[in-house]
């Protein structure tokens, strides 16, 4: 824009130069031409009439001449060198007759044609140069010289002495840079260079002027487009610094300290609201990830669209992850069912071993000692120890594992060992068994589950909740069996259960049967609500 | 007098052999035989159908005394079976009672009880001591079969919503949990055939559950 502003006013200035140029020189030529013709018409009316006259005669003496005395030939003659104030002189020779004629033209007629300086402005003029450089007719810029005195020999004179027709910019006698317009004037003997003369200076003080303008014109044109532009970079570069930060603090992965901004246009506007966009896609992402990171893994995310490769791979992560924790969480389940199962197994072992094994054993010596003593007194006594020794097994086996269990289930195994515990602490304990009587569904390992859990919980109770009343239901519908513990104790806070009380045993056993539990507490009633599936 | 033939069952030899000395010192008393699990005494009783008594034990491999009781049933055969357990719950005993057995002994049982319960059975007779009866009566009184349409504790569920509880306030009351009384009440309308507590009022009513 700023380069194009002065290309035009360049080629706008040359093209006015040349023009105005163009019009001077021949405005010039014409004057020239005209001045030429009004001369050569002026010598020639005067020879006309020198001619056809014969009584002028005129000597020596009428003239202000000082005529070489050699014989004239007839013609016409630049006398000024004879004049005696070496003033211009034309002078017309007669010598058909013998005689010898001369007349002068007046140096005043020529001046007038000369000094009409109609079309020449301040600094124009028209003068005659003779064969030796040498001004003929009045400078207008040295008034008081005489003419002959001033050296003309400029290009133009000399051109013209050559016969050269021509115009152009060349240095005048004043030494002045002018814009002239030459021609020869040759009439008989008479040779002369006739000039028109402007000043350049005044020629060009339009284009100067007009190439102030133009610079003034090419200023206004600058500070203008500086401010366009400044105003540009106000409401397009700006706004475009501005999301480009927003774009690198975002590429540093901070997706949240990008600030609003003025929008002008709509162009930016939507690049705004694309960034906008983008931000909001990549801080949904983000927080997907956060939430996957801290393997919340049941947060949704929707792709924002079928290219959203990041959302995708995300989701695909999340998956995998679900299904790592799946597998994770089963195998778990696992290892502690068959840890917990290995431990009953064992249990039961011992126990039947003490039961089967050891039981049978002592009764056997029983035998042998009614067998073998004869003192009724000391095999009343020694078979009295026997059985409090078998009573003790007994109870020892029960409390490892009741074979009750296995032959009549978690029901009966559930009444006797609370029936012991009543007879043990005479705390009043009710256990409701409200299972199927025939045709039961609950597995061998829930029976075991439920009962280890029923013992903890009445032991619970027992060591820390100084209870009076505990209430035991078991009941079992087509899928689920429910345990309900109820005690009047001093309950206990669900936040800080204590590692040794249980608890954690009761929630890992209920885990492994795929269950649930809801524990509730408070001074006087204490609540566990246990649900396992059939 | 005639000698009481026996046969003895039990998977411990020392057992065995120490309840068989002791038995020898009773003349009356032969011990016939001693197998080691069911398998071998039904064998053993289809081949000899004389035999008097078995004392069978419960816990046995192969087969355990509960099926061996039910296998002598089919038996064409006059022997009648002592059960002589380790275990001294109720429900065993009750179990054996109502599956034909004669008497029901304790493995520490003094030699004169059991001389005294093999002389008994022997004699037909059947025979619990008032310690074995004691155990079968707490169970049986515990675990008695309703004949009722509603078990014991619909009935109570029943009851107490025609009295206008709310579910939580049942549960409370029956020391259960909210979804145990769920399910009660909607197996209690599925076993009356109605659809709502309007209906199973007044069908209750009708049946005279409630009144």
């Amino acid at each position: 824009m700023f380069l194009v502003a002065i290309v035009l006013s360049i080629t706008f200035y040359n093209q006015f130069s040349e023009v105005l140029t163009n019009r001077i020189l021949q405005q010039l030529n014409s004057i020239k031409t005209l001045k030429r013709l009004q001369v050569e018409k002026l010598i020639k009316a005067e020879w006309q009439s020198f001619r056809s006259s014969s009584d002028d005669m005129f000597h020596d003496d009428s003239l202000q001449l000082s005529l070489p005395n050699k014989v004239l030939e007839t013609g016409i003659y630049d006398f000024t060198k004879y004049d005696l104030n070496r003033e211009f002189t034309i002078g017309l020779v007669d010598a058909s007759d013998g005689d010898c004629r001369v007349r002068t033209i007046p140096y005043k007629k020529i001046m007038n044609i000369l000094l009409e300086r109609t079309g020449m402005g301040e600094t124009g003029e028209s003068y005659l140069v003779g064969e030796d450089y040498r001004m003929r007719t009045q400078s207008r810029f040295f008034k008081d010289s005489t003419p002959h005195n001033i050296v003309v020999k400029t290009v133009g004179v000399t051109n013209a002495l050559n016969n050269k027709l021509g115009k152009g910019l060349y240095k005048d006698y004043r030494n002045i840079d002018v814009y002239g317009v030459y021609g020869l004037i040759a009439v008989e003997n008479l040779k002369l260079v006739i000039l028109s003369e402007i000043d350049k200076d005044e020629v060009e003080a339009p284009l100067k002027s007009l190439k102030k303008r133009l610079f003034v014109l090419m200023f206004l044109v600058i500070v203008i487009v500086i401010l366009i532009s400044l105003f540009l970079t106000r409401i397009i570069i700006k706004p475009i610094l501005n999301m480009k930060n927003s774009l690198k603090e975002m590429a540093g992965g901070n997706y949240n300290e990008i600030s609003k901004f003025a929008k002008n246009s709509n162009e930016i506007n939507e690049m705004f609201e694309a960034l906008a966009d983008l931000k909001k896609s990549l801080q949904g992402a983000v927080n997907f990830s956060k939430e996957i990171g801290s393997m919340n893994l049941n947060t949704q995310y929707t792709p924002k669209s079928k290219k959203d490769v990041l959302g995708k791979s995300l989701l695909k992560m999340r998956d995998k992850l679900l299904e790592f924790r799946n597998n994770e969480h089963i195998s778990r389940i696992n290892n502690k069912r068959q840890l917990v199962e290995g431990l009953e197994n064992e249990r039961q072992r011992l126990s039947r071993e003490l039961h089967d094994g050891l039981g049978p054993l002592l009764t056997s010596l029983k035998f042998y000692i009614d067998n073998h003593v004869d003192d009724k007194d000391l095999r009343l006594e020694m078979g009295k120890i026997i059985d409090n020794t078998i009573s003790e097994i007994r109870i020892m086996s029960n409390a490892l594992s009741p074979s009750i269990m296995d032959d009549f289930g978690v029901g009966a195994a559930l009444t006797n060992f609370t029936r012991d515990i009543k007879k043990a602490s005479g705390i009043s304990i009710i256990f409701e068994d409200l299972l199927k009587p025939a045709n039961s569904n609950i597995t061998k390992n829930q029976e075991i589950h439920i009962f280890r859990i029923t013992q903890e919980l009445v032991n619970n109770t027992l060591k820390h909740a100084k209870a009076k009343n505990i209430r035991i239901t078991l009941s079992e519908f087509d899928d689920f069996v429910s345990l309900f513990y109820f005690d009047d104790g001093l309950g206990f806070n669900e936040d800080h259960v204590s590692l040794g009380s249980g608890i954690i045993n009761i929630k890992e056993r209920v885990e492994i049967c795929n269950g649930k539990i809801q524990m509730q507490s408070k001074p006087g009633s204490t609540t566990f609500d246990i649900e396992l599936p059939i | 007098m005639k000698t009481i033939k026996l046969v003895i069952a039990d998977d411990h030899e020392l057992f065995r052999n120490g309840l068989k000395e002791l038995l020898k010192r009773h003349e009356d008393i032969e011990v016939v035989q001693c197998v080691s699990d069911g398998e071998e005494l039904i064998k053993f009783v289809k081949t000899h159908p004389d035999i008097d008594i078995v004392l069978l034990d419960i816990t046995m491999p192969n087969m355990d005394g509960f099926e061996a009781l039910n296998k002598l049933k089919s038996v064409n055969t006059n022997v009648k079976p002592i059960i002589i357990s380790m275990h001294d719950d109720g429900n065993y005993i009750a179990k054996c009672a109502k599956m034909g057995a004669f008497s029901y002994l304790l493995k520490n049982t003094d030699q004169e009880e059991l001389v005294k319960v093999v002389r008994i059975v022997s004699e037909d007779k059947k025979y619990f001591s008032p310690n074995i009866s004691e155990k079968m009566i707490d169970y049986m009184s515990e675990n008695t079969v309703s004949e009722d349409i509603l078990s014991k504790k619909e009935a109570e569920v029943l009851l107490l919503i025609s009295k206008g509880n709310t579910t939580k306030e049942i549960a409370a009351e029956l020391y259960v949990s909210s979804r145990t009384i769920e399910t009660h009440r909607a197996n209690i309308l599925k076993k009356l055939n109605v659809k709502n507590t309007a209906e199973l009022i007044i069908k209750a009513v009708k049946m005279k559950l409630i009144s």
